[in-house]
């Protein structure tokens, strides 16, 4: 679904991705693991178009590298952000509806993301920025779901937030993958929530990937190493 | 008493130009963050947009004249809009982020438009009829409310109103919100940030262009009539708060009002406008951030 070839990705004017392969598989969830720094939000970035970078992006086939972000949202793209950058001055109604209203000019949310985020309704009203971090999260990961994407990208979704949500989003995304048949690709620091959600693996070092494979299949203590040293 | 009426009403009156005007920089300055030096040849442009409509009407249609200002209305609008759009197009656009090149760009701009319009108009001032409907005044308590200035008032309070809807409650507005608040999220969502970029920076230089209507009642039109209210309008937009509707108002009036009271205070223009800023310089220095200081850069709270 996703395949990445000898991307090289900026951040201003240094190179912070070196020529980085990567494949997502059609129905699967990927995640991409590595220390604070090696360019894993950076390579996230490049997908979306909001980096400068070199190399080859194609999604179903197509090639997107030149192709501005809208649009390969449109083509469906979902991005979830590290530290979730909703919209603070906007409620949460208005965050939810923004994509959807962009891309198939209609408001009405389907009823499966408020069935997985029940907080959200509650609030709708509210402002997105007095939403609890954790409330946050599940608003970002609502808000790209409302874009009806085929493939989703997380950026550390559990990131500072309390042990009990991060079960709650845990949840939520292998739902999405079982029932809505949406493809995940994640950057996350936390292990054991990787090891359990993830069906292949990708190890980031300094700008390039050192070590991937089928989850199951993968040295733990190895990964454990690469991740502390 | 009547004076001190007639004082307030001009200083109304005043502070309504300067109003439309900084409500378009409200949009251009305080929310794309672009310092557009050409925003009173918008004025310009739209002072001598009434103009030419009424030329127009006087050769073609001279039955119709009452209408003509009206026309002209939709017309400077109009104008403005699109020149602003195209100016955003090809100039501003490549300049985001660049301040210091952006503000010598417009500059430029603001040249090149003045001296276009020496050219075309010649550099004697041409003079702007008003309507019948506009011409006269009621006369309440000894006082006389000319009619044109008060439909200068109404005209930049609907102004208002019309861009807190459009910000509020249109898909556009919604989009527009989005964009400043975190460009790069929003195109993320799918919105086309280029589009939004374009059409916000047209709308604030149309409703420049509607403050050249306005300004083109009050006295004769001349390429240097922007000139007249830009530094007022960008004085009032800073001591409001930059990027804030609600301060861009407050900002407006103090300026407005204070300009007109001095100088009546003090029978001389060139006095009360030292005068006002001095005060303003030395209220920015205990309060760089303006009257309405928000956490956030943000046109609607």
């Amino acid at each position: 679904m996703l395949e990445l070839k000898g991307l090289e990705s900026y951040y201003g004017e240094s190179r912070v991705v070196n020529g980085v392969d990567l494949s997502v598989a059609d129905g699967n969830i990927v995640c991409l693991i590595g220390r604070n720094g090696v360019g894993k939000s950076t390579l996230l970035k490049s997908i979306m178009g909001l980096v400068r970078s070199k190399g080859t992006i194609s999604f179903d086939g197509q090639e997107i590298m030149k192709m501005p972000t809208y649009n390969r949202t449109r083509l469906g793209i979902g991005y979830v952000p590290q530290g979730r950058e909703i919209f603070p001055q906007m409620t949460v109604q208005e965050n939810l509806e923004l994509g959807m209203r962009a891309i198939h000019g209609k408001a009405k949310l389907p009823d499966y993301i408020y069935e997985l985020f029940p907080v959200l309704p509650k609030f709708a009203k509210r402002k997105g920025g007095d939403l609890s971090g954790g409330q946050q999260q599940q608003l970002a990961i609502a808000r790209a779901l409302a874009c009806e994407p085929r493939l989703l990208i997380l950026d550390e979704p559990t990131e500072g937030i309390q042990p009990s949500i991060i079960q709650d989003i845990g949840v939520a995304i292998r739902r999405i993958n079982a029932e809505k048949g949406v493809t995940v690709l994640m950057v996350e620091q936390y292990l054991e929530f990787v090891l359990d959600i993830s069906q292949y693996l990708y190890v980031m070092e300094k700008g390039e990937i050192v070590l991937e494979g089928e989850t199951a299949k993968l040295d733990v203590d190895k990964i454990q190493r690469i991740m502390t040293e | 008493m009547q004076q001190v009426i007639g004082v307030l009403f001009n200083g109304l009156s005043l502070s309504s130009i300067l109003l439309l005007t900084a409500v378009g920089l409200a949009i251009t300055f305080g929310l794309m963050k672009v310092i557009n030096m050409a925003h009173g040849e918008f004025i310009m442009m739209g002072a001598y947009t009434t103009f030419v409509v009424q030329q127009l009407f006087l050769s073609f249609a001279p039955g119709a004249f009452d209408l003509s200002y009206l026309v002209a209305l939709v017309a400077a609008f109009a104008f403005t809009f699109l020149f602003g759009c195209v100016l955003e197009k090809l100039v501003i656009s490549r300049l985001y982020g660049r301040v210091v090149d952006s503000l010598l760009a417009t500059a430029g701009i603001s040249i090149i438009l003045q001296q276009a319009a020496r050219s075309i108009f010649g550099e004697r001032g041409v003079n702007v009829t008003a309507p019948s409907w506009l011409s006269g005044g009621i006369s309440l308590g000894g006082v006389t409310f000319s009619y044109n200035r008060l439909f200068i008032i109404m005209l930049a309070v609907l102004s208002l109103v019309l861009v807190v809807l459009i910000m509020r409650k249109t898909k556009f507005g919604l989009q527009m919100r989005a964009v400043m608040q975190n460009r790069d999220m929003a195109r993320c969502m799918g919105i086309n940030s280029r589009r939004i970029d374009m059409l916000t920076f047209g709308i604030g230089s149309g409703l420049a262009g509607l403050a050249g209507c306005s300004v083109a009642l009050l006295g004769s039109v001349d390429s240097t009539v922007g000139q007249l209210y830009i530094v007022d309008s960008f004085m009032a937009v800073v001591l409001g708060g930059v990027g804030n509707l609600v301060g861009t108002v407050f900002g407006s009036s103090i300026i407005g009002f204070s300009s007109i009271g001095i100088e009546t205070g003090l029978s001389s223009a060139d006095i009360a406008k030292c005068l006002v800023l001095l005060i303003i310089i030395v209220f920015l220095q205990f309060k760089p951030q303006g009257l309405f200081a928000g956490r956030t850069r943000q046109l609607d709270e």
